[in-house]
């Protein structure tokens, strides 16, 4: 038990303090920095029917410390052959707590956010990624230990009907709870030399959501691998594993491709 | 010279009329330049590259900053400022904050003019004032490095430890209308 222990101090206390909390499936409650823009293309795409897929371009500011904003649009050919465009969305985080001590930090945050999309609702599923339309209210808090990012959140999102006349069916749940659990390590460089060298990170997160009042819930595992380049510029490949599901989605064991690139100061 | 410059600016100021601030401006900037010629910054918070180019990047946006370089390791920057410009250290830990982080640690390189200083001792660079805390008396001469221990430049322990046993103008770090900073060796 004792090596078991020097063991884990060694392993998480290396060469580099150095962790990560970019994660790819949820948001940390840490913000971009004040006046920086980011470019995200994100490419979520199932196998199960053939492809389908989403693209989602996405633009994100930091309009100060603490405030952030993301829009995105949702391009899809679920529900059509061909890409075409069927809503977007709008989200905000306001970070409210910041406890800093050199290479560590706990942060706090609230997020809201909005999605407005057009298709036929076929899923038992909720999700403003492009599948609802709804609102969501969340917090999250982000803490580095050592060389290990913990973050989790819980959250509350509310489905309505969709544009177009396109309604959630009556027997349809229209709220769910989202919990998320999420870890992430930088595995390269053990050191760093300059801001050119490519980042390599890996991450495990655990994405849940339970419809309220319906007894349908849904777990998934989210494994991630990251690189990111010359420190502006981040590549994300992911694939979802459905844990376990009581509902019908059509976002089983997506695989997620995303391009993100940051601009600092262009505001 | 420092404190004939000191001496003669405190004369002009209790003056209060706009050719004696008019005056006591000229001639202060006329005494600071390149007063402070280098700091040693320690960010925390730091926990990736893209974090510490977005800092160096926003502190790179002062005006009176010439250059500044990472210790990726370390999360330290060396920052060297321009010759010809007031250093304002309320601004650098103004943009560290804005890129999500905090200072805990901030050492400027002043050139002192035989400065005779003890506790308390003040002086006059920009438009602040710093005052030493819990220093020895001696004199100081040439590039001497000083530490800021104001709120926003130490860890919020450090920062909790000096106010309670710091006074009025430690709490509020102001001396009236002045900004007032505190410094130690």
């Amino acid at each position: 038990m004792k090596r078991f222990a020097i063991a884990l101090v060694l392993l998480l206390g290396g060469t580099s303090a150095y962790t990560q909390e970019l994660y790819v499936a949820t948001e940390p409650a840490s913000n971009m920095p004040q006046n920086a823009l980011g470019i995200r293309l994100t490419q979520e795409a199932v196998f199960s029917n053939g492809y389908r897929a989403k693209i989602i371009p996405e633009a994100m500011i930091g309009l100060s410390k603490n405030l952030m904003i993301h829009q995105s649009i949702f391009l899809n050919n679920m529900q059509q052959s061909g890409f075409k465009a069927n809503g977007g969305a709008f989200y905000a985080k306001y970070r409210f707590l910041s406890i800093d001590s050199t290479h560590s930090h706990f942060r706090g945050a609230v997020y809201a956010g909005y999605a407005a999309v057009n298709g036929v609702i076929n899923a038992r599923e909720i999700s403003l990624d492009g599948d609802n339309t709804g609102w969501q209210g969340g917090v999250v808090f982000t803490q580095l230990l050592h060389k290990l990012a913990l973050s989790g959140s819980l959250s509350y999102t509310k489905a309505l009907n969709n544009k177009k006349g396109n309604l959630l069916p009556a027997d349809f749940g229209s709220e769910s709870l989202g919990y998320t659990l999420s870890s992430g390590l930088l595995v390269y460089p053990k050191t760093y030399r300059n801001y050119r060298q490519t980042n390599v990170n890996v991450y495990l997160e655990f994405l849940g959501k339970s419809n309220l009042g319906k007894n349908e819930h849904v777990l998934d595992a989210a494994p991630a691998l990251q690189f990111i380049i010359n420190s502006n510029f981040r590549i994300d490949v992911s694939q979802r594993v459905q844990l376990w599901s009581s509902m019908t989605r059509n976002q089983k064991n997506l695989l997620l491709l995303r391009l993100e690139y940051n601009l600092f100061n262009v505001l | 010279m420092h404190h004939i410059y000191l001496h003669l600016l405190s004369k002009i100021m209790k003056k209060r009329t706009y050719l004696g601030l008019l005056l006591a401006l000229l001639l202060n900037s006329l005494y600071t330049q390149a007063q402070v010629s280098k700091a040693e910054m320690q960010v925390s918070g730091l926990t990736c590259s893209m974090c510490q180019l977005a800092t160096q990047k926003a502190v790179k946006t002062l005006d009176f900053v010439a250059d500044i370089q990472p210790d990726l390791n370390s999360a330290n920057f060396v920052i060297t400022f321009k010759k010809d410009k007031i250093v304002n250290p309320d601004l650098l830990a103004k943009k560290v904050k804005g890129a999500g982080f905090s200072i805990s640690k901030l050492v400027l390189t002043y050139t002192f003019a035989n400065l005779k200083i003890a506790n308390g001792t003040s002086f006059t660079y920009g438009a602040a004032q710093f005052s030493f805390l819990n220093v020895a008396a001696k004199t100081l001469d040439g590039a001497t490095k000083i530490t800021v221990l104001d709120k926003d430049f130490v860890s919020a322990g450090t920062y909790k430890q000096l106010a309670s046993k710091g006074g009025e103008s430690y709490r509020t770090g102001k001396m009236g209308n002045t900004r007032n900073y505190h410094i130690g060796l």
